[in-house]
């Protein structure tokens, strides 16, 4: 019974951090209508930042603060110089642009690093715990604090402030927000901003989590979470987190605990049919 | 002069859509362009607005030049447009979609003095404030997405085809809404119709859009009488 509990807190802490970087990817489509897939490389990056600070200054704050920093650069200098020139062209030439920047950028991270896996010896500031035998990691902890903050400040941000009306709109009617006053260009860099720097921290947290960094650490999440979009209805936030915790859930429960041969990553894209097949606007998009 | 637009072409892709349209509003005035479908009328509103960009002429507003402004800033200068098919957010609330028209004006004390106004003038905005715009019916619709424009107390209004979608009596209602801001409180209106009795009847001037190019213009009510006019725009 304890394994039980535990693979479903490993379970859920999966969970959150597929929602961390399925959130950024969700931002950005609904903003661009464009399928961020170089999302995953800018997620690989920070992991590499947040061990590069941790490693050179002992202080794992200020690898997360650097690390989104650096991240949200780099995501608005993808949008600036890849995405904005090519959005006039169908939507598959930028999709195509974004699958080059994501194979650069993992040549380029290995140029730099090299092509070795190499190890996130953090511990975070965070408690074990054991209740009545399950034990509770420090790093599950922090996963859990982490992603609860994180989606907390970007519910506040979207629904109680301008910035977020804001992007509401321009996720909504691009065109139409210019004409009320909003400058869509801005808001769609700072979407790039909010999801970068996310995607930064999930790229430590999973470093941290599994005690691993390297190069092509981002090509499963790059598809997984576009699967993951699809399912949580595309554009859809809260669809998106949803879905990216079942899924966190039931990978490790029905390969980790059940114990079913059954290739772990192949289960988001099962569901990214089914949903095709049946529900086409996802569990909690609509229909447009 | 308040607006004047000079020598505008517009294009999609090899198609012209206007080709050489000169009008001017004064301050104050309500005036009206009229015109078939695919005359080209919504593209000179959204050339006016900043949505789209002209291939060729110039765009003057208050003695500013504004061709080259982007669509937010121009909104922020106080043109603001009721678009064609009302375009509302569907999923934001009625009463988040009023904000959206107050974007940046950080001023809580005009925005419940004209919220309460716009609530007086659509009681059914009102009512349904917490709902989803695209809840709304078309009519409904309509109406939230000229309180949208009217929310910042604009200068210039640009209204396109208000009265698509809309049931007569409303459509009666929308046009005393319009001449009543223009009469009472001296807002000046661009109005884009095929309605063309509806506009004419309240407008001072107007001009007449036949594929891309202003074939008539004058004093509204004179046109109203012009023969050209009574056979092809007012069916009799």
């Amino acid at each position: 019974m304890n394994t039980f509990f535990e693979q479903l807190l490993n379970g859920i802490a999966m969970g959150s951090i597929y929602a961390l970087v399925t959130l950024g990817l969700t931002l950005v489509y609904g903003v661009m209508r464009i399928l961020h897939v170089a999302h995953a490389a800018v997620y690989t990056v920070g992991a590499y930042m947040g061990l590069f600070l941790y490693s050179s200054t002992g202080s794992l704050l200020l690898a997360f603060f650097g690390a989104s920093i650096g991240c949200a650069i780099l995501g608005v200098g993808i949008e600036r110089f890849v995405y904005f020139p090519l959005m006039k062209y169908p939507p598959f030439v930028p999709l195509i642009g974004s699958i080059a920047v994501m194979l650069s950028i993992e040549e380029i991270m290995r140029l730099i690093a090299g092509p070795y896996i190499l190890t996130f010896p953090a511990k975070l500031p965070f408690p074990d715990l054991s209740f009545s035998g399950i034990y509770v990691s420090s790093t599950i902890i922090a996963v859990y604090s982490i992603t609860a903050l994180i989606l907390l400040v970007l519910w506040y941000i979207s629904s109680r402030t301008e910035l977020g009306l804001a992007m509401r709109a321009v996720s909504q009617d691009i065109s139409i927000s210019g004409a009320m006053g909003i400058n869509s260009h801005l808001i769609v860099s700072i979407t790039f901003v909010i999801g970068s720097a996310v995607a930064a921290i999930a790229g430590i947290l999973v470093g941290i989590y599994y005690n691993q960094v390297y190069p092509t650490m981002g090509a499963v999440p790059a598809y997984k979470t576009l699967a993951l979009i699809v399912v949580g209805g595309l554009g859809s936030v809260s669809g998106g987190v949803i879905a990216s915790m079942i899924l966190g859930v039931a990978e490790t429960m029905l390969i980790g605990y059940a114990n079913i041969p059954f290739p772990r990553d192949a289960l988001a894209f099962i569901a990214m049919i089914g949903v095709l097949m049946w529900r086409s606007e996802g569990i909690m998009g609509s229909s447009r | 002069m308040f607006l004047e637009v000079k020598g505008l072409h517009v294009s999609y892709g090899d198609i012209e859509a206007v080709s050489g349209v000169d009008f001017y509003l004064e301050k104050g005035e309500l005036v009206s362009i009229i015109g078939a479908n695919g005359a080209g009328k919504t593209t000179i509103l959204n050339c006016v607005m900043g949505i789209i960009p002209p291939k060729e002429g110039a765009i003057i507003f208050k003695g500013k030049e504004i061709t080259g402004i982007p669509d937010f800033e121009r909104a922020r200068m106080g043109i603001r447009i009721v678009p064609e098919r009302s375009r509302v957010f569907p999923r934001l609330t009625v009463y988040e979609n009023l904000l959206t028209g107050f974007y940046r004006i950080r001023d809580r004390e005009k925005f419940s003095e004209r919220l309460s106004w716009l609530y007086e003038v659509f009681p059914v905005l009102r009512n349904r404030q917490g709902q989803l715009a695209s809840t709304l019916s078309g009519g409904e619709q309509q109406q939230l997405s000229i309180a949208r424009a009217l929310i910042s107390n604009p200068e210039l209004l640009l209204v396109d085809e208000v009265s698509m979608g809309l049931m007569p009596k409303l459509v009666d209602q929308v046009f005393e809404i319009l001449k009543r801001l223009n009469e009472e409180h001296g807002l000046t209106i661009l109005l884009v119709e095929q309605n063309a009795y509806a506009s004419l009847n309240i407008s001072k001037r107007a001009y007449v859009l036949e594929t891309g190019t202003c074939v008539l213009e004058g004093d509204a009510h004179e046109l109203m009488s012009n023969p050209e006019v009574k056979e092809v725009y007012l069916g009799n």
